[in-house]
């Protein structure tokens, strides 16, 4: 996924999700002491004996799956959050990133946070693969899993309203091409993500965002801030301003996206091609976790099919269960949006991969492209 | 004795303010001069960075969050003067109250007043309904996510500030002083003008400082109003130090940005001198 959180900054989740995301720590200690000893006073169960520290994105856990893990297991969960990918690689990377059991970075990232020995290797005997959604595994990104389960997952893609942009958007270049035009010029919403600016330029042009070439990637720079008078925001995803129309136009993943058709049912949701990125936030253990066997009791329950599709209903993006479409109820509205519509193909998928060498260029066009768009 | 028990109180929160302040601070003028990798430095001397940090991207965004901010605090200034005028000489005994309710909105989070803004200032929202409702506006309004809603959030959120800097300056003004310029024949406009707004030029001093400073770095507000556009210096250092891992040129910017401060402060110090004693 992107480093910069088609969810984390998402504010279709505004209330229980970006707002959340402003504490450091969310006290959920405190909430799930509460509804465990209400629940069961008087089981040993209920005895909460020991802490397992989770460092993930702002309300990435259902409340309910964390007090029932919290009831079973009698261990509290104790929830930091970050915001960005960055952040977790920043705070990984020095002394205040000491005392994690749990860590849930997302698949642009795995590779340069285990390069740096900040992940545990994973004994992947002790989970249930077979449950999981195969093509999930063993990806680019992080070969044969070793430092990595898939948790959930999420698409680039681009909703919008087809009167205002004067038709239908399939590919990247009907994405500029449209956001060029008087009906969505200036009512366009990209993210903050870099990779998700250059990435639509870098693959209008057939090349690959995982190039080591530079040159190529500041290829895009003039198109990129030229066409940056057309955005009006790379704020967070809003989807009362694809209702209200102030957004016509927007880079967001499913669920957002979702969130916008839900609101407004004339909007669209399409991945565009000739190829998007599919990113993939998974499970890790922190290296030094305090309790490694915890860790691991965690990371079975979050993979247990009834939690999966809890967790899925309740973010909205959808777990790594195997067959998890037919499993969900059947009053989730719009529930082909939760994995991008009907028919996407993960093969025709890219992941994005940090590499130190060529990052530092996205950003500095993405800097660019941002001044310029208000300039 | 005494004499001893004062150095010691004053030496803790000296200790705290040298490991709190200077100590992260002498770091990152350290790695100004170093050798960046992704999220590590090599130490050395190198201006490199300071090079990197002056050229056209950064200056230009350096300059334009100093126009911001000197822009934004000079009409805190001007908005706030009257109301602060009006607490400290003119509200009796609502004093208190008025100070209260000027400090009010403090009482919520800084993020929940500035998302309030972005609520209101929304197509569609009750601004715009407003608006129309009274016949002022038959467009959709689209303020959000540009300069002047920026601007407008700004002066919100630091307006309370200025106030009240100012609201304790010229409620300091000792009554006598208006009465000798007032029985000496000066008019009200004359009296204002040669007695009470010099002497409130350390309330000025003191708000444009407290309203300035952190407009120079205010990140939360362009993000949340301004669509995350228009760079501004402490996106630009944050993204350094969080999305590029160039520790190094983060730290070089922030040096420039201290010195920048340092101006301002030196400035305003100048813009009070000789005024020790004149006032309270």
């Amino acid at each position: 996924m992107s480093t910069s959180a088609p969810r984390s900054v998402d504010s279709s989740l505004i209330s229980r999700r970006t707002v959340l995301g402003a504490a450091a720590l969310t006290p959920i200690a405190a909430f799930l002491a509460a509804c465990s000893s209400t629940g069961s006073s008087g089981t040993a169960s209920a005895k909460l004996t020991g802490q397992l520290n989770i460092y993930t994105w702002p309300d990435y856990f259902s409340d309910k799956d964390l007090a029932a893990y919290a009831k079973k297991y009698g261990v509290t969960p104790k929830i930091s959050t970050y915001t960005d990918n960055n952040t977790l690689f920043t705070k990984l990377n020095s002394a205040a990133g000491a005392g994690y059991d749990i860590v849930v970075p997302s698949s642009s990232w795995i590779k340069q946070i285990s390069d740096k020995g900040l992940l545990e290797e994973l004994d992947l005997d002790r989970f249930n693969l077979k449950n999981l959604d195969q093509s999930l595994l063993n990806r680019n990104y992080d070969p044969h899993n070793k430092y990595s389960i898939p948790k959930d997952w999420g698409l680039l893609g681009v909703v919008y309203d087809p009167d205002a942009v004067g038709g239908e958007i399939k590919t990247w270049q009907d994405f500029f091409d449209a956001g060029a035009k008087s009906g969505a010029s200036g009512r366009i919403r990209m993210t903050s993500a870099a990779e998700e600016t250059v990435g639509p330029a870098l693959w209008v042009q057939g090349k690959d965002w995982n190039t080591k070439k530079i040159a190529d990637i500041q290829g895009t720079e003039d198109f990129l801030t030229t066409f940056a008078k057309h955005v009006k925001t790379f704020s967070a995803f809003d989807p009362n301003a694809l209702k209200s129309g102030a957004i016509v136009m927007a880079q967001a993943n499913q669920a957002a996206a979702r969130n916008a058709i839900l609101l407004n049912p004339k909007l669209k949701w399409v991945v565009p091609g000739p190829t998007s990125e599919l990113w993939v936030d998974s499970f890790s253990i922190a290296k030094g976790a305090p309790d490694v066997e915890r860790a691991y009791e965690f990371l079975k329950y979050q993979l247990t099919p009834t939690v999966q599709v809890n967790e899925t209903v309740y973010l909205g993006y959808p777990a790594s269960l195997n067959g998890l479409r037919d499993k969900l109820p059947s009053n989730v509205k719009e529930s082909d949006l939760i994995f991008g519509g009907p028919d996407v193909d993960f093969d025709k998928l890219t992941s994005f991969i940090v590499n130190p060498d060529t990052y530092p260029t996205f950003q500095d066009i993405q800097n660019k492209v941002q001044a310029a768009a208000g300039a | 004795m005494r004499r001893t028990g004062d150095h010691v109180l004053a030496a803790i929160p000296l200790a705290w303010l040298a490991v709190l302040f200077l100590v992260p601070l002498g770091f990152t003028l350290v790695y100004s001069f170093g050798t960046s990798g992704f999220g590590t430095v090599q130490l050395g001397f190198s201006l490199d960075n300071y090079i990197q940090a002056l050229g056209p991207l950064y200056l230009e965004t350096f300059l334009r969050t100093l126009g911001f901010a000197v822009g934004s605090s000079l009409l805190c200034l001007v908005l706030a003067y009257p109301i602060a005028y009006a607490i400290a000489r003119r509200s009796g005994r609502f004093k208190v109250v008025a100070f209260a309710l000027i400090l009010l909105p403090y009482l919520a989070s800084l993020l929940i007043r500035v998302m309030s803004w972005q609520i209101l200032l929304a197509q569609g929202g009750p601004l715009e309904k407003i608006l129309r409702a009274i016949g002022v506006l038959h467009s959709p309004i689209t303020i959000l996510d540009s300069l002047p809603a920026v601007i407008i959030g700004t002066i919100a959120v630091y307006l309370p500030i200025a106030i009240i800097a100012l609201a304790v300056v010229l409620d300091r003004i000792p009554p006598e002083v208006v009465e000798a310029s007032q029985d000496l024949g000066a008019s009200p406009t004359a009296t204002f003008w040669t007695v009470i707004f010099p002497l409130s030029r350390p309330g000025i001093a003191t708000a444009a400082l407290l309203t300035a400073v952190p407009m120079l770095g205010e990140l939360v507000i362009p993000v949340l109003l301004g669509g995350n556009k228009g760079l501004f210096l402490s996106q630009a250092i944050s993204t350094q130090y969080v999305q590029s891992q160039n520790y190094a040129l983060g730290s070089a910017m922030v040096v420039l940005l201290v010195l920048a401060v340092a101006v301002i402060v030196a400035l305003l110090v100048r813009l009070t001198r000789g005024f020790e004693g004149t006032a309270g």
